[in-house]
């Protein structure tokens, strides 16, 4: 697995990898696993709850949006730990590749959500746009995930596409009281 | 997928209260608006001239144990066709996470926010109930 530079430096510690299928709710199984691997490298509650919600957050993107739905293309996630820095990466088959491919391309899936929460997605939710009509409801994802840990990065090798969710065990998140 | 949300709903004075339980995410989506639209009419049935139900739309989320962000959109989906009918929405028993997924998302801007349901009632229905 190809990782962003910031951490190639490091010798990141591999706790847990697995993969899921690309099934609408799956995100729950992603969130509950990474949850039981990093309960005890000391996050407090509140930020154990905010990475819980990125994991969910980016899951779903990939099943969704990198693999369309389809449960055969799997979601795969690795999560490691180098320093005080918890690294949750996230891969689907939805990068730049797609296209040449097919399988990962949803055409239907891709307009139901109105450029919902991929990295590329151009505009920033905007509460009183949404409740005016001049929004879409939904496009809260990537708002949500880097609102919730401490870095948030997008790799694309080819047909995968990564993001990479990193959260310190010391550190506060964007606008936490601790 | 089939949707892990219930909604109740009961008539308070001036107030419709939609209690929430489960997962709020985009399965909820009939839920919630059915839930909606049964708390609206059963307070239009029950106000002095039928007409116009509730002024204010509480969404108790006391037992509610995941929301993401379809859910969100759900909830501003709510939250607009209140507005459009000029309804106040309050919300309650939020966990201090999902308060905070509130404020960041700024729907605590326009949704008042309330510890538990008996704080949000006894506010709407002023310091004799």
């Amino acid at each position: 697995m190809t990782q962003p530079a910031r951490t190639e430096a490091g010798k990141p510690r591999r706790l847990d990898a697995f993969s899921l299928p690309s099934e609408p709710g799956n995100e729950r199984l992603a969130l509950a696993r990474v949850a039981g691997t990093v309960k005890d490298l000391g996050l407090s509650e509140a930020r154990l709850e905010k990475l819980k919600t990125a994991v969910a957050e980016a899951t779903m993107n990939a099943i969704e949006h990198g693999n369309g739905n389809h449960a055969e293309i799997p979601v795969e996630v690795e999560v490691s730990q180098d320093g005080d820095e918890i690294i949750v990466a996230i891969s689907d088959q939805g990068g730049d590749a797609k296209a040449s491919d097919g399988k990962a391309s949803d055409p239907e899936a891709s307009d139901a959500e109105e450029g919902d929460a991929r990295a590329d997605s151009p505009e920033e939710p905007d509460l009183l746009k949404k409740l005016e009509g001049v929004q879409s409801p939904r496009g809260w994802g990537l708002f949500l995930i880097r609102n919730m840990v401490d870095a948030m990065d997008i790799t694309t090798n080819g047909q995968r596409h990564t993001i990479w969710l990193t959260m310190r065990t010391g550190g506060a998140a964007h606008g936490e009281h601790v | 997928m089939a949707s892990m949300c219930e909604a109740t709903t009961k008539v308070l004075p001036g107030a419709a209260v939609i209690e929430l339980s489960g997962e709020v995410d985009g399965s909820a989506a009939g839920v919630l608006t059915d839930a909606y639209q049964r708390a609206v009419t059963s307070a239009a049935a029950k106000s002095p001239d039928g007409l116009d139900g509730p002024g204010t739309v509480v969404l108790d989320f006391a037992a509610v144990d995941y929301i993401n962000s379809t859910g969100i959109a759900l909830i501003v989906s709510v939250l607009a066709r209140a507005r459009a009918e000029r309804r106040k929405v309050v919300a309650c028993g939020l966990s201090p996470h999902y308060r905070e997924i509130f404020d960041i998302t700024r729907l605590s801007d326009f949704i008042e926010l309330f510890p538990d349901l008996d704080g949000a009632v006894s506010q709407l229905t002023g310091p004799a109930a």
